[in-house]
């Protein structure tokens, strides 16, 4: 059965476009052209993705999404504008799981859609991952080793930590407080500096060129996403 | 009587004389002035003349009564409300001034009241109107009659007597020391060097005393010579006609000298009080000549007025709502609202009001309108325990002159003001347009490619083969990104230019940022390898980020649009002082010298039309950089190429990259 895609969306051309792109892909599309409409098809079709839209006329996206976070963990895209990115924070930090900027391509959609619908199929994640490799680099989970190559590489133990929760949302935006949080602990979610400078030693030991980052990427404004494909 | 018809002009008219005639009413202590002036008035209404009212003052002008000044004082103001120039001069022949005044100011007729003369020199045709009449020239005399024969103006109480009373004493004093005097030096002087004695005795005591002191000082220092040294010893008969000569010509001498005396010291006192008043509105004009904004001017005018006039001065003028507030000076009670109304009554009317005037004198101040050259602008309230010392008729004109100064200049700022807010409205109408038309350019290039592009996809279905398909969806998805970023700018420009722009400042790594805005062009730079070269060293900067990223972005943009593809670009930064300093270089033809510093004008181009872009890049760039405190330039490479250079401060206590940091503690949870 074609996985059920939940399009919250005002705008009639923009609802286009994606219907052509997605149902194409083999998705089902069902439409909500008001964030009303969209909660009340979550909680009758059961979808596998929400995609919702920031500028709703007849709510705040993060009300939508704090409203079905309460009953439901359904991955959500947000669809923002360049220079909100206070706003993609705050959603992402209120249970969104990913964001893609106006204008994308249906390819970045598709990317995103993957990695949110891999997410669902919790069997998978159900044990410890034993190893992973991204291009040249491989992590072997349970040795604590990463290899660059043949090389092996020394990280320090936050690195480390650092590297594995980026791993276990990889393909996906991790905000700087979620990474704070995770690594380092509720107390210091407003190290940001420290974080910087961590990431900036990781791309150092994993990437071939630091500064044109090919895993580790910035999400401006917003956080960091391990690239997964 | 002439007639005063407009057609009886007499023939010794200059013939110079053309425009509007100029009419001139003399004014005196009388309450006749008062229907004079309204008649006056009409004719000039009538022939639509300028007209002048004219006060000469004499020195018995002091002597009058404080009634009888302020009568003179409301006369000129009457004659000012009803448009005449009312003009006050001192002399001491009324009619020779007045003749005087109206020549000079080409007057063709004079109105006068019927006079009240006194009968003998009515009898010697000595009255004010007979002088002007035989005097006149040119002019004509117009002799306005009243309700019957006027009274003469009450003398003034004068000085009060018991003053006048010590005056009287010294000048008798100053005679019998004179007397002393003679009798030491009569066996020595012949007689009329002793005379001249008592002349020098008599000049003394008249230039410090009253008149009447002073004419009693020669009327006695007479009988005192007569009475002791002149033979018959110590009796008023005189031995010989020769000594009852002496004694007339010395009365007479002392007699005239006295008066001279008198009008000296009034002429004194005269232009001494007309100094002090010109001092006054010298020195206002001069302070506010020099403000540049309406609470300044307020408040400077407000001083002034204080110290001139030793009273809480307060300035009043209607705010957002239209009701008068007060904008400089002193606040003050209000009981029952009387004061507000009286403002109100006054900014409403355009008359003196208050306290020890004729209207609305129920209340604590002295209210006057500040009028400008239109309309009245707003009151000036004079709060003080003697509101006669202010409402005195010369006080009074000094405060009238103050108050036209503070409204003049207050419209002058206003209209400044005006002309300043009109010009901002007229520079960004420009900018506006200019954008307009600038942006409309940029926008319509990449809308032309991609509805071209999409039309065809349409419509070729069937002919196009899968190659240029491709080609034709990649373009428009190209050029769908330039109009992002156009648009972007477009944005972020008005946002930076408008204030509103709010700066989200955190630590930062530079290599990041250069980082992310690499990635965002990465689809263009296949054409411009960039080579970056930074130290690893270096430490955060607290900075916008996506507002850097976008002055990285829009610099590497601009050299990529003004250099041939395949040639280099490199990003170095290093520290220099207390500045980050970042350099974007190309190896493209450079920049003409003089446009180094115009190519951060706004919608500037080096050769406009030749290449993409509304110049909007670097104008934003700019922007940024001035609000990160740091500075940005153009120059040339001396190897070839440009080269854009920006500054970012370095905050105290930055953290340095190569410290190795103690790694945080992680919370137990």
């Amino acid at each position: 059965m074609n996985p059920i895609i939940l399009l919250i969306e005002d705008d009639p051309q923009i609802r286009r476009f994606l219907r052509a792109s997605l149902v194409t892909q083999g998705y089902e599309l069902i439409e909500a052209g008001t964030g009303r409409e969209g909660l009340a098809l979550a909680a009758a079709q059961v979808p596998e993705v929400v995609l919702l839209d920031l500028g709703l006329p007849d709510m705040e996206g993060l009300e939508v999404i704090k409203q079905l976070r309460s009953w439901s963990s359904v991955p959500i895209i947000i669809l923002s504008a360049r220079g909100q990115e206070r706003d993609k924070v705050a959603n992402l930090d209120a249970g969104a799981d990913d964001y893609l900027t106006k204008p994308f391509g249906v390819g970045e959609l598709l990317a995103r859609m993957r990695v949110a619908l891999r997410k669902v199929a919790p069997a998978e994640e159900g044990k410890q991952e034993v190893l992973y490799s991204l291009g040249n680099i491989k992590v072997d989970f349970e040795r604590r080793l990463v290899f660059r190559g043949q090389e092996e590489i020394h990280l320090t133990p936050i690195e480390y930590k650092l590297l594995s929760v980026l791993i276990k949302h990889r393909g996906k935006v991790v905000t700087h407080r979620q990474l704070l949080k995770e690594v380092w602990g509720p107390s210091h979610i407003d190290q940001n500096p420290y974080l910087r400078i961590f990431i900036l030693n990781l791309r150092r030991k994993l990437e071939d060129d630091p500064t044109r980052p090919q895993y580790l990427v910035t999400e401006p404004g917003v956080g960091y996403r391990l690239r997964d494909d | 009587m002439p007639d005063p018809g407009p057609g009886v002009v007499p023939q010794e008219t200059e013939p110079s004389r053309s425009g509007p005639e100029n009419l001139l009413v003399c004014l005196s202590p009388s309450p006749f002035s008062i229907p004079l002036i309204r008649a006056t008035k009409r004719i000039a209404d009538a022939q639509q003349a300028r007209w002048y009212a004219l006060y000469v003052e004499t020195p018995s002008h002091d002597r009058l009564s404080p009634e009888n000044q302020e009568k003179v004082a409301q006369a000129l103001y009457l004659a000012a409300k009803l448009g005449a120039q009312a003009v006050k001069v001192s002399g001491f022949r009324i009619g020779d001034e007045i003749l005087a005044f109206a020549r000079e100011n080409q007057v063709s007729k004079i109105f006068v009241g019927k006079p009240y003369a006194r009968r003998w020199r009515r009898f010697l045709g000595l009255s004010l109107v007979d002088h002007l009449i035989w005097n006149c020239g040119p002019i004509d005399v117009f002799v306005i009659s009243g309700e019957g024969e006027e009274a003469p103006p009450a003398p003034a109480p004068g000085p009060k007597p018991r003053r006048l009373l010590r005056e009287y004493l010294l000048a008798a004093g100053g005679v019998g020391l004179c007397t002393g005097l003679g009798f030491i030096l009569f066996p020595y002087l012949a007689l009329t060097n002793l005379a001249m004695i008592f002349l020098l005795t008599v000049v003394i005591i008249s230039s410090f005393l009253a008149r009447g002191p002073a004419i009693f000082s020669s009327f006695f220092s007479v009988a005192a010579f007569a009475f002791f040294f002149v033979p018959e010893y110590y009796s008023f008969a005189v031995a010989n006609t020769e000594y009852a000569i002496t004694l007339m010509v010395m009365l007479l001498v002392s007699l005239l000298v006295s008066g001279l005396t008198t009008r000296v010291r009034h002429q004194a006192r005269v232009s001494r009080q007309q100094e002090r008043q010109t001092a006054a509105l010298y020195e206002m004009s001069q302070n506010l000549g020099a403000i540049n904004s309406l609470e300044e001017l307020l408040e400077v005018a407000a001083e002034q007025i204080t110290r001139i006039f030793d009273c809480r001065v307060s300035l009043l003028m209607p705010g957002s709502t239209d009701k008068l507030e007060i904008r400089a000076g002193q606040p003050y009670a209000d009981e029952y609202g009387k004061e507000g109304m009286v403002a109100k009554w006054v900014f409403r009317h355009g008359h003196l009001a208050g306290a020890g005037t004729d209207s609305l004198h129920a209340v604590k101040g002295i209210y006057l309108p500040l009028i400008a050259s239109q309309n009245i602008i707003g009151v000036l309230r004079l709060a003080t325990d003697q509101p006669d010392r202010i409402l005195g008729a010369d006080s009074l004109r000094l405060l009238e002159a103050l108050g036209s100064q503070v409204g003049i200049a207050i419209e002058r700022e206003n209209l400044s003001r005006q002309a300043q807010a009109a010009q901002l409205q007229i520079e960004a109408e420009q900018m506006r347009n200019t954008l307009l038309s600038s942006v409309s350019h940029d926008l319509r290039t990449p809308l032309t490619v991609i509805a071209g592009s999409a039309s065809s996809l349409v419509e070729g279905e069937k002919n196009l083969d899968a190659v240029t398909k491709q080609e034709l969806a990649q373009s428009i998805y190209e050029e769908a990104k330039r109009l992002d970023r156009l648009v972007h700018n477009l944005l972020e420009m008005s946002r930076l230019q408008s204030g509103q722009a709010m700066f989200n400042k955190e630590w930062y790594v530079l290599e990041e940022v250069i980082g992310c805005a690499l990635a965002q062009l990465d689809s263009q730079l296949h054409d411009h390898p960039v080579s970056i070269n930074l130290p690893t060293d270096l430490p955060l900067v607290k900075i916008d980020a996506l507002l850097l990223e976008r002055v990285v972005i829009n610099l590497l943009e601009n050299s990529m649009k003004y250099t041939p593809p395949g040639t280099s670009l490199e990003i170095s930064g290093r520290i220099e002082g207390q500045e980050l300093l970042v350099a974007v270089a190309d190896r493209g033809p450079g920049l003409p010298p003089a446009e180094l510093e115009r190519i951060f004008e706004k919608f500037y181009q080096v050769s406009p039309g030749s290449a993409r872009g509304a110049g909007l890049g670097l104008t934003i760039c700019r922007s940024i950089i001035e609000a990160h405190g740091g500075r940005i330039w153009a120059a040339n490479r001396t190897d070839g190429g440009a080269v854009f250079n920006f500054t970012i401060p370095l905050a105290e206590g930055a953290i340095t990259l190569d410290k190795n940091l103690p790694e945080m503690q992680k919370d137990s949870r």
